[in-house]
């Protein structure tokens, strides 16, 4: 006997990922802390240590809510930046 | 026993049935037997399915199940984070079929996956939370009663078909449909019981104030509430006829330093009370509003407290600017907390709060 799956389909990305570059070199690397315990610490020790390698700066950082998709006018603001570190748990 | 199944195609659409090129035909699996403990072992192979047995999803039950759904069964009601899972109707009726739902009970669940679309609910964060949080499902009006929701006696639970299977069936279109499956798409820590079904109905004829919904803004003669939120905290009051000395009860369990609203002063409760705590505020004459209003400004915790427990908080400018000294109510405005009738003989209520960063949401149940 059959049957169904439960699951259904998948809808669209919602957002697609920039291509990467083939360099950092003279790139800037923005933040975003999303304010978890020590994830601006974790975040800001990865991008100095990413560009100490690479030839990056690190220049941007923004803070939002853990719990809350980023704001329109902070995206924009880290849209700037050439790569942005994000992503910290508890 | 070893089951023996195979994924296959769906071959044939079921007659009427409208793609349009917006979702993608439901897999079909093909297996040796409709025993409930095969189609668990089949799913849970795939990483589907909540550890309990399972109704078999054939295509004649699933049929039955949208036997009265005028809509087009394949159109998206809507998707649902973080898998991005698209959710017709017919993948509900399917999910609805699995946790022992009868049809009309389909109408309830499908208002429901409305409602944890609607973006103030935050399905992504509530997901993926390390939090608890549950969406409860709240049945409002003429429904509860045609398709045999428990308002009354043991209204949160166990005993009564549609609260259970309704409230299963959303949980796992949650795990099937949105991926909230533990680790990939569910972090809470310890989860929680509230996680496999969480479903009740409010008890409209014996609310002194009249129906939730329409106190909302929802007129329909039948709706559902979303509130994501964690587990009934109870409290009692077996003595009290003064309305301030049951609600101060209720503000106590509003008031814990455990509960994710003592950080977040944005969050919401739902208070239920039951129906001879409601009749002894009613009695006094008070109204909803009264009771959420003495609620707004019992439910008081010390700064100080509040900045000692939680160096993470979402609070408004203005309550980071307290002194330590000052009290604060644990959320920002009394329209913050929910009132509504639940349950049967009894002086037991409880509070509900919320994960945080969620907002409930009220929809008319379409039928």
């Amino acid at each position: 006997m059959r049957i169904y799956a439960p699951v259904g389909a998948v809808g669209p990305a919602a957002i697609s990922r920039a291509v990467t570059g083939p360099t950092l070199a003279g790139k800037r690397i923005g933040i975003l802390d999303n304010s978890k315990p020590n994830a601006g610490l974790l975040l800001q020790r990865l991008a100095e240590g990413l560009a100490a390698r690479t030839g990056a700066t690190v220049g941007l950082v923004e803070r939002k809510n853990a719990a809350l998709p980023a704001p329109d006018d902070l995206l924009a603001r880290l849209a700037e930046a050439e790569v942005v570190l994000t992503g910290s748990a508890d | 026993m070893k089951y023996q199944f195979t994924l296959v195609l769906e071959q044939e659409r079921p007659a009427g049935s409208r793609l349009g090129g917006v979702a993608d035909p439901l897999e079909m699996l093909d297996i040796a037997s409709d025993d409930p403990e095969a189609v668990r072992e089949c799913y849970a192979e795939r990483g589907w399915g909540d550890g309990l047995p399972l109704v078999a999803p054939t295509p004649e039950r699933v049929d039955a199940m949208l036997a009265n759904c005028n809509a087009d069964p394949d159109e998206p009601v809507t998707v649902l984070p973080p898998r991005s899972g698209v959710a017709t109707r017919r993948v509900i009726a399917v999910n609805a079929v699995l946790a022992g739902c009868r049809p009309e009970h389909l109408p309830v669940l499908v208002a429901a996956v409305r409602a944890l679309a609607h973006p103030e609910i935050n399905l992504r964060g509530v997901n993926a939370t390390t939090h608890p949080v549950a969406p409860l499902l709240v049945v409002h009006g003429e429904i509860a009663q045609t398709a045999g929701y428990n308002a009354g006696l043991g209204a949160f639970g166990p005993g009564n078909v549609a609260n259970a299977a309704t409230g299963r069936a959303l949980r796992l279109i949650l795990l099937h449909v949105a991926g909230a499956i533990p680790g990939a798409g569910d972090a809470s820590t310890q989860g929680g019981p509230a996680k496999y079904t969480y479903c009740v109905a409010e008890n409209l004829a014996e609310s002194p104030w009249g129906g939730y919904a329409a106190s909302v803004g929802v007129a329909a003669a039948s709706a559902v509430t979303v509130h994501c939120g964690e587990a009934p905290h109870n409290f009692h009051d077996m003595e009290s006829k003064d309305p301030a000395a049951i609600l101060d009860k209720a503000a106590s369990a509003m008031t814990s330093l455990g509960s994710n609203n003592a950080p977040v002063s944005s969050g919401e409760f739902f208070v239920m009370l039951c129906p001879e705590h409601a009749a002894a505020c009613d009695g006094a004459g008070w109204t909803r509003d009264r009771v959420a209003s003495y609620l707004h400004e019992r439910a008081q915790m010390r700064v100080g407290d509040l900045r000692a427990a939680f160096a993470l908080r979402a609070w408004a400018p203005w309550q980071e600017a307290l002194d330590d000294d000052a009290t604060m109510s644990v959320t920002e405005h009394r329209g913050n907390i929910k009132i509504i009738v639940v349950g049967g003989p009894g002086k037991h209520s409880s509070v509900i709060p919320s994960w945080g960063m969620t907002r409930s949401a009220t929809v008319p149940v379409e039928v």
